[in-house]
């Protein structure tokens, strides 16, 4: 299973084993990582599972327009490397990937 | 005896959770021939799955029991890429940012209805409460005419049901889809003749990549919509006012801080969310679990069962308003999650500000409930309250 790092905005870091396929987004929600809301489910219409990508990033298939357009209604800042976490799959080729959590979602 | 599972039965209607348990603990893959399906119980195994539409597929049907000729037309019937210009067109009027001008007339919607119950001492949750208000909200959402309402909740509520004799859709709940169709195509054509600054103006006309969508997906997706609008929302505020009539601790928690209420919520999405099961189809063999499902097998994911998974949730039969279950699957999950999840709480959090203002004391009246016959959602037909 890839292993991701999550950096919490507190700092904190927690590494997890990602079955493949899970999104980035449910791996933390579900091993209560800090800094992800993920109101809508993880259906790319909420913007609130932000993530900073420190690591992998040439590795990701590039943002839809779906995705584009929600990032525009970040909370926190955007920064060239913004993603939302729903839409980034778990694989093996992003083993050892690490994002960052920002420092508030709404 | 054999263990089985029958999601058409009333003893599952009315209890699904001890059949879960078994699900989860000694049968996480299980074909079952009552529904012809395998049920998938796990919070991870239905995680995976969510995640994977590519695998499990919604194009033949999401509803357990489907209607006819409506699987293909509908948001929650499509896969992508289709699935998702489909959505496109119509996700921008349920993002929370677009839902602020609806706040307003949403609360005075819920004074009224709960004004109404002020010297109460026994009354129905449903008819008294939560159909008057999920109606006439959905009504100024979509900006249908009024004059229909109560016939629209009567046909909504009517067509997610399923008869548990011949585990099919009965004569009754075609007829009221069918009802609902020629309502939805009236409004329609009547939008398209008299364009308004509304969803369904909008979606009525749009196309998409210039391929104009066709007459089948606006009018199953307006029914869709019209039917989730009144009968989920519904539903699912049933379930909500029957956990706070329960747990009475909760209940005055949050009717002693406001902040709780958003908290409330979300546990009672998790602890018994009216979306209790969806179906998917496989588009080639999975094993799991020591079975082989193949292609073509139809699949059900058991949300309200992964909310109950004390793989993911510690001590999961308790309600415990401090949980705060993040990743829940009370709206689904992965690119099919709900989407009026935005708008249903806020609804929630509205109604029931107003509600608990009036009456914030309250508890169950009637000890067995009579839940609605559905494979699909769980509700109670009636829920009496009195007046503490």
């Amino acid at each position: 299973m890839p292993r991701i790092t999550y950096i919490e905005p507190s700092g904190n870091q927690t590494e997890i084993d990602l079955p493949e396929g899970w999104s980035l987004m449910q791996g933390a929600t579900s091993n209560g990582v800090e800094g992800i809301e993920a109101e809508c489910g993880g259906s790319c219409a909420c913007a609130t599972c932000h993530c900073y990508v420190e690591s992998h990033a040439d590795r990701l298939p590039a943002p839809s327009e779906t995705e584009l357009s929600m990032l525009d209604h970040v909370a926190a800042e955007r920064r060239p490397n913004s993603r939302l976490s729903c839409q980034l799959k778990a694989s093996a080729d992003l083993d050892g990937m690490v994002v960052r959590l920002p420092i508030c979602q709404s | 005896m054999a263990f089985n599972f029958d999601p058409y039965s009333p003893a599952v209607d009315a209890d699904p959770f001890p059949f879960y348990k078994t699900l989860r603990d000694q049968h996480p893959c299980f074909w079952s021939d009552e529904a012809g399906m395998w049920i998938l119980s796990r919070y991870a195994d239905i995680v995976t799955a969510l995640n994977d539409w590519q695998t499990y597929s919604s194009a033949s049907g999401n509803l357990m029991t489907e209607l006819p000729n409506r699987a293909g037309s509908t948001l929650g019937t499509t896969d992508p890429p289709r699935h998702d210009r489909l959505r496109g067109l119509v996700q921008h009027a349920f993002l929370k940012r677009n839902l602020e001008a609806l706040a307003e007339p949403m609360r005075a919607i819920a004074r009224d209805a709960a004004e109404a119950l002020r010297d109460s001492k026994q009354f129905d949750f449903i008819e008294d409460f939560s159909s008057k208000f999920t109606v006439r909200v959905l009504f100024a959402a979509l900006g249908l005419p009024l004059g229909d309402e109560r016939t629209v909740r009567d046909k909504a509520v009517l067509m997610v049901q399923s008869d548990p004799h011949t585990r099919a859709k009965g004569p009754e709940h075609i007829a009221a889809y069918n009802w609902m169709r020629d309502y939805a195509a009236g409004v329609i054509a009547e939008r398209r003749k008299n364009p308004q600054n509304d969803l369904i103006s909008h979606f009525s006309s749009a196309e998409i990549d210039g391929d104009k969508l066709d007459e089948m997906e606006v009018l199953l997706t307006t029914t869709t919509l019209i039917m989730a609008g009144i009968e989920s929302l519904g539903g699912f505020m049933s379930m909500f006012a029957f956990n706070m009539a329960d747990y009475h601790e909760a209940r005055r928690r949050v009717v002693a801080d406001g902040n709780l209420l958003a908290d409330a919520i979300e546990e009672s999405l998790r602890f018994n969310t009216s979306a209790q099961r969806f179906r998917r189809r496989l588009q080639k063999d999975v094993a799991l679990h020591g079975q082989t499902m193949r292609a073509g097998d139809f699949v059900c994911l058991a949300y309200g069962s992964g909310n109950r998974d004390e793989r993911q949730f510690p001590n999961p039969d308790i309600y415990d308003l401090n949980r705060k279950p993040k990743g829940h699957l009370g709206f689904g999950g992965g690119v099919h999650a709900c989407l009026g999840n935005a708008i249903a709480r806020m609804a929630l959090k509205i109604a029931f500000e107003e509600f608990l203002k009036v009456i914030p004391e309250f508890r169950r009246v009637q000890e067995q409930l009579p839940w609605m016959p559905s494979s699909t959602f769980r509700s109670p037909l009636r829920l009496e309250l009195a007046v503490n």
